[in-house]
């Protein structure tokens, strides 16, 4: 999957391919036109889930009847239903939902009633807690490790990549491609579960894995408990990293500006690192930036092997019954949000990184 | 990868174009396909046919399961009234009472026997595999035929409907795969709710259909490129100046100049499908009542220090079976364009 979309992209971004000429005002028009695009995205992204379960078989407040201690009556399904506005149609049901998160609402759950400020993705069934607080919360080892692991593979990732490029050709060269493809080839949970078992579990090399929260004040222990899910994520996602700027500074390496850089009397690092990857960058960037939303959302296995309390464990936590239509709408939403932003800040930095690319 | 092609072909996407180093080309004056000159160089790619043999031998296994399971007297389920009980494999511990990890080998369960269910562990392997190539070939075949479509309609038509269509693409490429899973899983099984044939059934294809629903696009949107500058091309023109019938214009005369991208999505994506079957029974949402091999890790996990058996085999057979697909995939893909290498 992942190699399709390197294709794609690579096909679908072209580089100084548009006239240099200055159009009236790209930049502005370009900017809104994407924004309202990622809304609206994201928009049909929470109603999809939203109406899944309205259409689904069994009722949304089907758990919350059956945990509330008392025989659930299809007369009091209806009732709970009924005061959680659950008896109306989809879309005034997803209309409230998202007056909700703009401005804040009363939620009533059964016979509990809740005061749910803004931005308000409604009560968990499950804790009868705000879901805005506890998604929070749950957002930051998410964002720790998906960032832990992306410093990993871009620097031992792209490093290697580099590295080969400079010695292409020799036996490490194609060591490296072969065994990157490899590596890429085993899939991830595999990895993290053998990680996890042999590394944490039967032996002390990582005695520590899980999240510990910066507020408990001990930091080291936050670090080294997450570090290791980071190195897998970084180790499992270093070699299509390698591969790729391989690529790209080979390809660069060998154009014009490289030769005269040499030719000058310029130092081999300089030539490499200053002319060559300055412009080999940008497309790499792209990569980064395509898959940094994709990781977010899907650190899942990370949290699931490593019993991390992240928004991955949550949204499957929320699945198995009793299901939680709040909290998994909220995981879907912000998933979705992950992906949209940052395909559209790639989008936007590439214009930057890349000043033959005008967009608009 | 590292034989077959050498180096300096392999590298530089986009580079120069270089003339394809085929030996026999100079001699040989009779045209000759692309699909030939590619089948051609996958033969001489080493690493393609260890690969292609590796998959062959599991697929013969996986189609002669049944076989092997009645030859061996083993059995996948406690479904066969022949089949042993739990109680006559498993001691107190549900630990099993042959074989390992307690007992030396037997060649009655050479593989062990599963705790707590005592199934053996061949038999779930095979079915497991089974499982994880029908679930991955039908995933394949349905999300091809769907990308393949939306992609050429979305590059032929232009205006709306390439834009409407361009928009449910880039849709689905921001939907967090898992986590629409995870939403969907549950609800497509308990529609066809019933007794456990039919449940399992269900759960079977609607693992199929997430894995499509989620799964169509890359290829879609390379079609659309490719669509986007052949509409331009003379034969096409041509076509159209003399009335041929759009649907036709779509699959006689484009669809047969897009066989490589296809073939290489292909086989890029069925070792995807297998992980991702694999992947999402591991985490409790993709097949519970079939045989998986996913599920199996998922429970073997528990054990993994008493019985690394149990653990290791289902690990180690979709390890090679991925990188088998994948190694075959990436020499497929050089085979059908030598120049875009990474």
């Amino acid at each position: 999957m992942r190699d399709d979309r390197l294709v794609t992209i690579q096909a679908g971004f072209p580089v100084g391919g548009r006239s240099p000429a200055f159009q009236e005002d790209p930049l502005f028009g370009y900017v809104v036109r994407r924004l309202m695009s990622s809304v609206l995205v994201i928009l049909l992204a929470s109603f999809a889930v939203f109406a899944i379960f309205y259409l689904g078989p069994s009722s949304p407040a089907q758990p919350v009847c059956e945990g509330s201690g008392r025989a659930c009556t299809p007369e009091r399904l209806a009732n709970i239903e009924k005061s959680m506005g659950l008896d109306k149609p989809v879309l005034e049901a997803y209309g409230t939902y998202m007056k909700g998160v703009a401005v804040g609402r009363e939620v009533v759950i059964g016979a509990a009633e809740y005061d749910c400020g803004a931005p308000c993705f409604g009560i968990s069934y499950g804790t009868r807690g705000e879901v805005t607080d506890e998604l929070k919360e749950r957002i930051v080892p998410t964002i720790l490790i998906a960032v832990g692991g992306s410093l990993v593979f871009l620097t031992v990732g792209v490093g290697i990549g580099i590295a080969a490029a400079a010695r292409r050709g020799t036996i490490g060269d194609r060591a490296l491609v072969s065994g990157s493809l490899l590596v890429s080839s085993v899939p991830y949970y595999l990895l993290c579960l053998l990680a996890w078992l042999y590394l944490t579990l039967k032996t002390d090399i990582f005695p520590t894995t899980g999240y510990f929260p910066l507020s408990d004040g001990d930091p080291f222990k936050t670090f080294t408990g997450l570090l290791l899910p980071c190195l897998v994520l970084g180790v499992a996602s270093s070699p299509v990293y390698a591969r790729y700027s391989r690529g790209q500074m080979v390809d660069t390496l060998g154009d014009d500006f490289i030769r005269t850089a040499k030719a000058k009397g310029l130092a081999g690092r300089t030539v490499l690192l200053k002319h060559g990857l300055r412009a080999a960058i940008v497309p790499i960037v792209t990569i980064f930036g395509l898959d940094f939303g994709t990781l977010l959302a899907g650190t899942i296995f990370t949290e699931k092997i490593f019993d991390v309390d992240g928004i991955g464990v949550w949204g499957l936590d929320a699945i198995s019954p009793p299901q939680d239509l709040p909290v998994l709408t909220v995981t879907v939403l912000i998933g979705a949000v992950f992906i949209v932003v940052s395909n559209l800040i790639v989008d936007l930095v590439y214009g930057v990184l890349d000043p033959r690319v005008r967009l608009g | 990868m590292s034989s077959g092609l050498s180096v300096d072909a392999v590298d530089g996407p986009g580079g120069e174009e270089k003339p394809p180093e085929d030996p026999e080309a100079p001699q040989q004056l009779a045209g000759r396909s692309p699909t030939r000159i590619a089948l051609g160089r996958l033969a001489r790619d080493k690493v393609a046919v260890v690969g292609t043999v590796v998959l062959l031998i599991l697929v013969v296994l996986a189609i002669m399961a049944p076989l092997i399971c009645d030859w061996w007297n083993i059995y996948p389920d406690q479904k066969d009234p022949n089949a042993p009980t739990p109680s006559q494999m498993l001691d107190g511990n549900q630990l099993p009472s042959f074989g390992p990890p307690q007992y030396p080998f037997t060649w009655d369960h050479p593989l062990g026997i599963e705790p707590q269910s005592g199934r053996d562990n061949l038999a779930l392997l095979l079915y497991g595999l089974r499982t994880s190539l029908t679930v991955a070939l039908l995933a394949t075949v349905f999300s091809t035929v769907v990308g393949v479509t939306l992609g050429l309609l979305a590059g032929y038509a232009k205006g709306a409907v390439d834009a409407v269509l361009s928009f449910v693409i880039d849709f689905f490429l921001s939907f967090p795969f898992i986590l629409g899973a995870l939403a969907l899983a549950p609800i497509i099984t308990s529609r066809f709710g019933g007794d456990q044939d039919t449940l399992r059934r269900a759960e079977l294809l609607s693992l199929v259909g997430i894995l499509v629903l989620f799964g169509w696009m890359g290829l879609a949107r390379l079609i659309r490129g490719q669509v986007l500058s052949l509409r331009e091309r003379e034969f096409v023109q041509a076509a159209q100046v003399i009335g041929v019938p759009t649907w036709q214009i779509l699959f006689k005369e484009l669809l047969p100049n897009l066989v490589a991208p296809i073939v290489v999505a292909i086989s890029l994506s069925i070792p995807a499908y297998v992980a991702a079957e694999a992947g999402l029974s591991f985490l409790g949402i993709g097949l519970t009542e079939s045989p998986s091999l996913g599920k199996t890790v998922n429970s073997a996990v528990n054990y993994f220090e008493r019985y690394p058996l149990y653990l290791w085999t289902p690990v180690v057979t979709i390890m090679i079976m991925v990188i088998a697909l994948n190694l075959v995939g990436d020499s497929i893909r050089d085979a059908f364009d030598p120049k875009t290498r990474r």
